[in-house]
């Protein structure tokens, strides 16, 4: 066996070796933010408000499960993660092709395989599996090919198969995130200016082809409502308009704790889900959204430092990419309910209510946990030498 | 080499991405100031702007109806006023499934199926936050069953809210109206009219009623009041979570109406009218005011408030007597002998006839090549304008009719408001026709041909027939300055309206007459209902002392007039169908050495006055009684030196005395059918 991160040569990995070099700082800041969450869900509880049922206290529950197998990942040397990387991508890219053929449909969309009591959502495993991929990919390439080579037809691949199937299902925000994510380690791993600018023009042109031929008139409708949302107060722009309502009449100070209107009443849709940032504004204003940007603010901080303090470039790369997915889903959000984004279905992780979100934010954690841990690991010659 | 390149490539990766990772936080970071920003924005350079939305959104006004102003009549006596009407309504916001719904409410009170389905009909149409009524006028005890259960009925609430009730029933009808639902035509109105387009929310209420006809109409306004609001918390579908009463507004009643109407005349008007069909005003002479304005037969308003059947509407409308149609002032009749006293004014004031000229009556007269007949064949013999009035000579009058021409009389009975409406505040007035030359030029403008005035028109024009048309109110007001003598006195309906006086209608000009010969026409009037020979006679004896009833009775043709040949046998109507006889109409006043009070009665198809004027005695009767100073008049006490009651005694006895005196003399016996009676 080669030099592990912690114990010496020879010395056996002990659990005790283990646990201190987990970070505690960053593992302290996911329970801050979860509790937060917990306690907006408290607020808001419907039909009884200031309750646990139904939402703060199952929030709760799941968020320790996660948490524990947070820290059960954050101890997989990540040699494990690098050999597996490949197996599970495609691993999750079989699974979200099975969606269309034998998914289950909800709400018009398929995006879940159910297996027996067990419902599966294929584009959050895919968003674990292609971090690990791009990272796996980028850990055996020189710096030069980097930038700009044929060999980056390869990650452009990675990326746009599982894209396009998401977008197909249709799940246009976790496909824009699965997209964003896939090209921020692109560009962290080396990718040059140049095509990112290219891209950008490119982009600019080929946008509003993409809104008016390729988007689903749903869709179509939340960004035109995004951009007028006034025209239309009691249909599509109700969400933004009671946002900013509950949002704007927290004021500076906020509404006081299980005070804020809007959402006790109802007029915030989506109060608890994708909107409960909104509701956390209510009641406590512009000081407590600012404290809880800052306290996100500081869990990318921390990410990104472990991210960085790795020896080695999948490390570096796999941590990146899972606190850009996190950072990407924070500033959606945050922008969708302010008002600076269309609405697209995207959750404030670790504060919105619903299971399958967190568990892939956890387990992204995990690895990052597992980088920190293992930060002194060597991989050698692009191949896991653990157990090949 | 390898180790050594392999060094520079792992730095030269690990730099490109402490770079990047570096530019990527501060790129996060401007993110973040950019939501900050707009978080700066939002909740606090704008924050009031959406505190007053959060506020809008959180609480709304239910909409308490403001109780309606009553109706009272000259004494303070109500004649529309309000009373607690428990009721059950449904709210469409707050019911996931309204029939489920409505059948757990019909085990509890009954809910036809007819009924049911016009909720249900209802619930379509209104909107969400309107609540629709299940039913109305509960009993005590299904309240409070109701109410019981309320809880296990989610949407359904009992409300104690108020209902429009009328005590005297039909005697109002017509001049006080009604209110009932709003209709979709008042609602679309109210819309044009209001400045925003936006219906009051008032008018959706299903406790609201809105004014229809008469005052209840015209009033209404000034009768509906202002909605109060009462403040509630509800959530983002329209429940209502708590109230909060210190935001309360309160209601504004509507006003008060008063009237210069008597309920007690009125109702003895509607009383004495029986089956019959007609109208009847009484007018104070003093100043205007209507005591009584009534149109037979009636129906009950109370009926019409919380929606009349269509089958008993139908019957409403359908029936002959006409009782839906307003006949006081929308009903055009010929006033017939009524009119008279204007030809006969018009002859004294055209200078051309002397009062005591003497004219031969011979039963007929002769003019443009054929008879015109007296109602009396037998002929009057030679008769002065008094006896004229009193035996109501119909040939005394062609030949003066003849003699002045048609302007003379019009223009008297234009200055007796004849021809005229009047402001009385309620609408349904109808003008009528007072012909004359002028008058015949411009109804037929389009055809020349017909714009002549032939001679032969005057004849029936100076007897009330032909094209002239007048309604019981104009023949009141006629008769209230003939008794007044004086002023050209102008009805006057609504008294006040929330404790403000309306103009009184006492202050007009005067009459364009002489008092002398205005007092020829009173004194012939006195005679009609005093002398023996007087057509009404028998029928005018009011029986209350000293006081005596001046009149004028009229039977109007209501076909054939002045069919060539037309014998006695002809003209007698009795045994015609009933729409086919003639109108009989009275007029008159009484005290008549102190008029007080001026009435006109129109029998519809009554065949003659005579039949008409028991009714107005009947009726002012009780105007003279409930008048202080006549009462005091009537009841004063035996004078002392007063010879002991003989059988001439006028004053004491409460039986008709002069009927007692001298039955036998009564020349000519009022006529009674079958006999023809005077025009």
């Amino acid at each position: 066996m080669t030099t592990s991160a912690i114990s010496r040569p020879g010395q056996r990995e002990r659990l005790s070796m283990k646990l201190p070099e987990i970070d505690w700082r960053l593992a302290f800041a996911l329970c801050c933010i979860a509790g937060v969450g917990a306690m907006m869900l408290y607020s808001c509880a419907s039909p009884t408000p200031l309750s646990w049922k139904p939402w703060a206290g199952p929030h709760l529950m799941r968020f320790g499960v996660c948490f524990f197998l947070m820290l059960v990942l954050s101890l997989i040397d990540i040699r494990v993660w690098f050999v597996f990387s490949y197996p599970l991508y495609v691993l999750a890219l079989l699974l979200l092709v099975a969606v269309p053929v034998i998914g289950h449909e909800h709400l018009g969309a398929k995006r879940w395989l159910n297996f027996g009591p067990l419902s599966l959502q294929p584009s959050e495993i895919m968003k674990v599996g292609l971090v690990l991929a791009l990272a796996r990919f980028y850990h055996g390439v020189s710096a030069k090919d980097a930038r700009l080579s044929f060999k980056l037809l390869i990650p452009v691949a990675l990326i746009g198969v599982p894209t396009l199937l998401i977008a197909k299902q249709p799940d246009l925000g976790t496909a824009i995130l699965i997209a964003a994510t896939g090209l921020s380690i692109m560009v962290l791993a080396g990718l040059t200016w140049r095509i990112l600018v290219l891209g950008g023009l490119a982009g600019l042109v080929v946008a509003p082809a993409f809104v008016m031929f390729v988007m689903q008139p749903y869709q179509r409708d939340r960004i035109f409502t995004f951009l007028h949302p006034e025209q239309d107060p009691t249909g599509a722009g109700y969400h933004i308009l009671q946002a900013k309502i509950a949002l704007g009449s927290g004021g500076f100070l906020g509404k006081g704790f299980g005070l804020g209107t809007q959402s006790q009443l109802n007029y915030l849709p989506e109060k608890h889900t994708d909107f409960i940032f909104a509701t956390f504004a209510e009641e406590f204003g512009f000081v407590g959204c600012i404290a809880l940007l800052a306290l996100y603010g500081l869990t990318i901080a921390i990410a990104l430092r472990i991210a960085s303090i790795s020896h080695s470039h999948f490390g570096r790369l796999s941590a990146a990419g899972v606190t850009a997915t996190f950072a990407l889903y924070v500033v959606i959000n945050a922008a969708m309910v302010v008002g600076m984004a269309p609405v697209v279905g995207v959750p404030m992780p670790l504060m919105s209510y619903g299971g399958t979100g967190m568990v892939t934010v956890m387990i992204g954690f995990g690895l990052v946990e597992a980088v920190r841990v293992h930060r002194y690991a060597e991989i050698t010659s692009g191949r896991g030498s653990l157990l090949l | 080499m390898e180790p050594h390149i392999y060094f520079d490539e792992v730095n030269e990766r690990q730099g490109v991405f402490h770079r990047r990772t570096f530019l990527l936080g501060g790129g996060l970071a401007l993110v973040g100031a950019a939501l900050g920003g707009r978080l700066l924005q939002l909740q606090v350079a704008e924050a009031t702007h959406y505190q007053t939305m959060a506020s809008n959104n959180q609480f709304r006004f239910r909409l308490l109806p403001p109780p309606r102003g009553r109706i009272l009549d000259r004494n303070g006596v109500a004649i529309a006023s309000n009373r607690p009407d428990f009721r059950l309504l449904i709210r469409r916001d707050e019911v996931n499934d309204a029939g489920a719904t409505l059948d757990a409410v019909s085990l509890l009170v009954p809910v036809t199926p007819a009924r049911r389905r016009q909720v249900m009909r209802e619930l379509e149409i209104t909107p969400r936050s309107v609540p629709v009524a299940i039913a109305n006028d509960l009993s005590w005890s299904e309240f409070c069953r109701v109410n019981a259960r309320l809880p296990e009925l989610p949407g359904v609430t009992a409300d104690m809210g108020e209902s429009r009730v009328y005590p005297y029933g039909g005697a109002f009808a017509h001049v006080v109206g009604y209110v009932s639902k709003i209709s979709q035509a008042d609602l679309d109105k109210a819309k044009k009219t209001s400045a925003n387009g936006q219906v009051d929310p008032l008018l959706l209420h299903p406790g609201f009623r809105i004014g229809k006809s008469g005052v209840e109409q015209a009033m209404d306004a000034e009768l509906r009041g202002r909605p109060g609001g009462q403040k509630v918390e509800v959530d983002s579908v329209g429940h209502a979570l708590k109230e909060d009463p210190s935001g309360d507004v309160k209601a504004i009643p509507g006003s008060d109406v008063v009237l210069t109407l008597d309920a007690d005349i009125q109702s003895r008007a509607l009383e004495v009218f029986g089956a019959e069909s007609g109208a009847a005003v009484v007018i104070d002479v003093r100043n205007g005011d209507v005591l009584c304005l009534l149109s037979a037969p009636a129906f009950d308003p109370n009926r019409f408030v919380s929606g009349v059947a269509e089958a008993e509407y139908r019957a409403l409308h359908d029936y002959d007597h006409q009782p839906l149609l307003d006949k006081s002032i929308g009903g055009l009749y010929p006033p017939g002998s009524t009119f008279k006293t204007m030809t006969a004014l018009a002859a004294l004031e055209s200078g051309l006839v002397n009062p005591h000229d003497r004219i031969q009556c011979t039963g007929q007269f002769f003019f443009g090549g054929r008879y015109f007949h007296c109602w009396n064949h037998k002929g009057h013999g030679s008769v002065d304008m008094n006896t004229a009035i009193k035996s109501s000579c119909d040939v005394y009058f062609y030949q003066t009719a003849l003699r002045i021409g048609p302007d003379r009389i019009a223009e008297v009975a234009d200055a007796f408001g004849l021809g005229h409406t009047f402001e009385l505040g309620i609408s349904g007035q109808r003008k009528g026709t007072v012909p004359s030359t002028a008058w015949k030029k411009r109804v037929n403008a389009h055809n020349p041909a017909n714009q002549t005035w032939f001679s032969g028109e005057s004849l029936s024009y100076g007897i009330g027939q032909g094209a002239l048309q007048v309604n019981a109110l104009q023949l009141a007001v006629m008769t209230a300055r003939l008794a007044n003598g004086k002023k050209a006195l102008l009805p006057r309906l609504i008294k006040s309206v929330g404790g403000k006086e309306r103009p009184r209608g006492d202050q007009f000009g005067d009459l364009p007459f002489s008092q002398d010969k205005i007092n020829v026409v009173r004194a012939a009037m006195q005679s009609v209902a005093n002398d023996v020979g007087g057509t009404a006679y028998r029928q005018s004896q009011l029986n209350l002392g000293d006081i005596k009833m001046a009149g004028k009775t009229g039977s109007a043709q209501m076909h054939g007039y002045g069919n060539t040949g037309s014998g006695a046998k002809e003209r007698d109507t009795t045994n015609l169908a009933w729409r086919m006889r003639d109108h009989g109409l009275f007029v008159a006043f009484a005290p008549y050495d102190d008029p007080r009070y001026a009435i006109s009665v129109i029998l519809e198809h009554g065949l003659h006055g005579t039949n008409a004027a028991p009714k107005a005695v009947e009726i002012m009767k009780v105007a003279l009684l409930k008048d202080p100073d006549m009462r005091q008049r009537i009841e004063r006490p035996l004078p002392a030196d007063e010879k002991p009651a003989a059988s001439a005694s006028p004053d004491m006895s409460d039986a008709p005395d002069e009927s007692l005196a001298d039955p036998t003399e009564a020349a000519p016996p009022p006529p009674t059918s079958p006999s023809p009676g005077p025009r």
